[in-house]
């Protein structure tokens, strides 16, 4: 099978500093593949392998079957990349952007460019330095989407999006994947990849702790319950419940990670005047904290 | 090739370009029509007479009356090459480490063009900038014939290709260590120094007699320290200036393809 993405014992290093190590992972075409990691793990610089910004030390990488130094030029014909932390030409409107960019990148069809434009509600003729960094990441969008490229890689693409844009740069991907199309998707934000990916990575100081579906992954995360009550609780009344560690204790509040059956904590918390209880998976970090130890350095599927 | 890429610059930097040019030729203007009522007083040519060194440090030399050395004064040996400089190094700095450090070269090197096609549009870009400032000063000092400044149109022509080729060696040295370095300040300050030490060299050398060998390694030498505007650039003037333009695109052809970029 050929892979859209294809990396064998993949190292950057920047003198000392061991930026990726041994990176191997394969992305299939036709799905969104998230590449999560907190700040400094190493997906950018993984990322820039691939897109030939920057060579490897050693390993191998392959992207739509092309090698990214050899073959850079016809790469970069096929693939859109949207980097992090994306920055703008400071005069150029989004229309000039757009506009440069189609013509620079080979065309791009302009009933696209302006249906992206509408769907993303992007302030086209104001020039980049008077947008907000989610007007500018919104052009970005349209600019890494306008050309329908095979594959796109997108390095944390909703920065500074609102909920409602996130919620269309979602759809977009999805309807970009039943076109037959690939996303790699890197970002921190864990409930978006939930929502949208259908396989992730995960790096950690540029090795790469777990690889696989989603929803597999996501079962082996605690669950968090913050909840508040109207008089004291003892801690005992939740360290006894099974598949249960209480994080944090301040007198009326506690704050709970749950591993086994919610039901039992329901129960316990609707015993103790609660008046207010809040519920949600883990973040990155907390991923990372209690879940992806080196046994789980594996790939789940 | 396409130029798509030099053009985005080039519009880029349009004002600071017409900026550049107005201001350098009104300036050239001005320059010109003094001369006339400068060029009965004797008192200026004793600032260069016995060979002064004040007058060395500014790159003078010659008689201050005659157009030439009016010209030589006032333009072609000290403000001329310093505008140009700051032009084309200010320039190359940003082309490409510049470009880098502000996250904007990402967008162009992932754009389906080579890398070596990128460098060679960019320096498209700094040969348009140069030549424009350039052909501004040259039609200026040529039109001088109209205020007395009367001196051969072939070495005013030759002498102002000189200085261009002069700028375009500084630029792309600058774009060279900017390839390696992806610094742009460091790069400003190496190759401003350089080019400094290049000044220094080349005006002092008529008077620091050990400097005198020296003087061969400045393209300050080769562009304006011979005199050119009064007797004109020689082929071996201006070979010396397209090696370096030439070996200095070449480097940053190498370094730029090894650079890694953010």
């Amino acid at each position: 099978m050929s892979f859209a993405i294809e990396t064998k014992q993949l190292s950057k290093s920047y003198g000392p500093v061991q930026a990726v190590s041994e990176l191997s992972l394969t992305v299939e075409p036709g799905q969104v593949f998230g590449f999560l990691g907190p700040n400094g793990a190493g997906k950018s610089t993984t990322i820039r392998m691939l897109m030939a910004l920057q060579r490897a030390s050693s390993g191998e990488a392959r992207v739509l079957g092309l090698d990214p130094q050899r073959d850079d030029v016809e790469l970069h014909r096929r693939v859109s990349y949207l980097p992090g932390d994306l920055e703008l030409f400071a005069r150029m409107t989004g229309r000039h952007h757009t506009d440069v960019f189609a013509q620079l990148k080979g065309g791009a069809d302009a009933a696209f460019i302006k249906e992206l434009a509408e769907r993303f509600q992007v302030v086209m003729d104001r020039p980049a330095r008077e947008l907000s960094k989610g007007n500018r990441q919104k052009i970005g969008l349209v600019m890494a989407f306008m050309t329908k490229p095979e594959l796109l890689i997108l390095d944390e693409p909703t920065t500074g999006l609102d909920p409602l844009m996130q919620h269309e740069f979602e759809r977009l991907l999805r309807e970009t994947v039943r076109d037959g199309r690939t996303v790699f998707l890197s970002s921190h934000d864990l409930d978006e990849v939930q929502r949208v990916t259908d396989r992730i990575a995960i790096i950690k100081q540029g090795r790469m702790v777990a690889v696989g579906i989603v929803d597999d992954l996501a079962k082996t995360l605690p669950r968090q319950i913050e909840a508040r009550f109207a008089r004291p609780v003892s801690r005992t009344a939740f360290e006894s419940l099974p598949g249960v560690k209480v994080t944090a204790m301040d007198g009326t509040r506690v704050a709970l990670e749950i591993t086994g059956d919610i039901a039992p904590v329901i129960r316990a918390i609707a015993a103790h005047e609660p008046v207010d209880v809040l519920s949600r998976h883990a973040n990155l970090e907390e991923l990372f904290l209690n879940t992806y130890r080196p046994s789980v350095a594996e790939e789940v599927k | 090739m396409s130029l798509k890429i030099s053009r985005l610059d080039l519009n880029l930097r349009r004002r600071s370009l017409m900026a550049y040019v107005v201001g350098m030729a009104l300036y050239t203007l001005v320059i010109v029509a003094l001369y006339p009522q400068f060029r009965h007083d004797t008192s200026l040519n004793n600032l260069t007479k016995g060979g002064s060194t004040a007058a060395a440090l500014f790159g003078i030399t010659g008689s201050l009356t005659s157009p030439g050395g009016w010209l030589n004064a006032n333009l072609w040996a000290n403000f001329f090459p310093l505008v140009i400089l700051l032009m084309a190094v200010g320039y190359g700095a940003a082309a490409i480490a510049g470009q880098d450090e502000d996250g904007l070269l990402c967008l162009l090197s992932t754009l389906p063009v080579r890398r070596r096609s990128l460098v060679f549009q960019k320096a498209a870009a700094m040969v348009a900038q140069a030549a424009l400032l350039t052909f501004a000063v040259m039609l200026c000092v040529l039109v001088g014939k109209s205020f007395q400044v009367s001196i051969d149109p072939w070495h005013v022509v030759s002498a102002s290709v000189a200085i261009f080729l002069m700028g375009m060696d500084f630029g792309l040295i600058a774009m060279a260590v900017g390839s390696a370095t992806g610094k742009r300040g460091a790069t400003l300050g190496a190759v401003t120094c350089l080019a400094a030490a290049s000044y220094l060299v080349s005006s002092l050398a008529p008077v620091v007699t050990w400097l005198k060998p020296v003087r061969y390694a400045s393209l300050f030498f080769w562009s304006v320290g011979n005199d050119q505007i009064v007797s004109g650039a020689s082929p071996a003037d201006l070979v010396v200036l397209v090696a370096v333009c030439l070996a200095a695109l070449y480097g940053v052809v190498l370094f730029f393809r090894k650079l890694d970029l953010h």
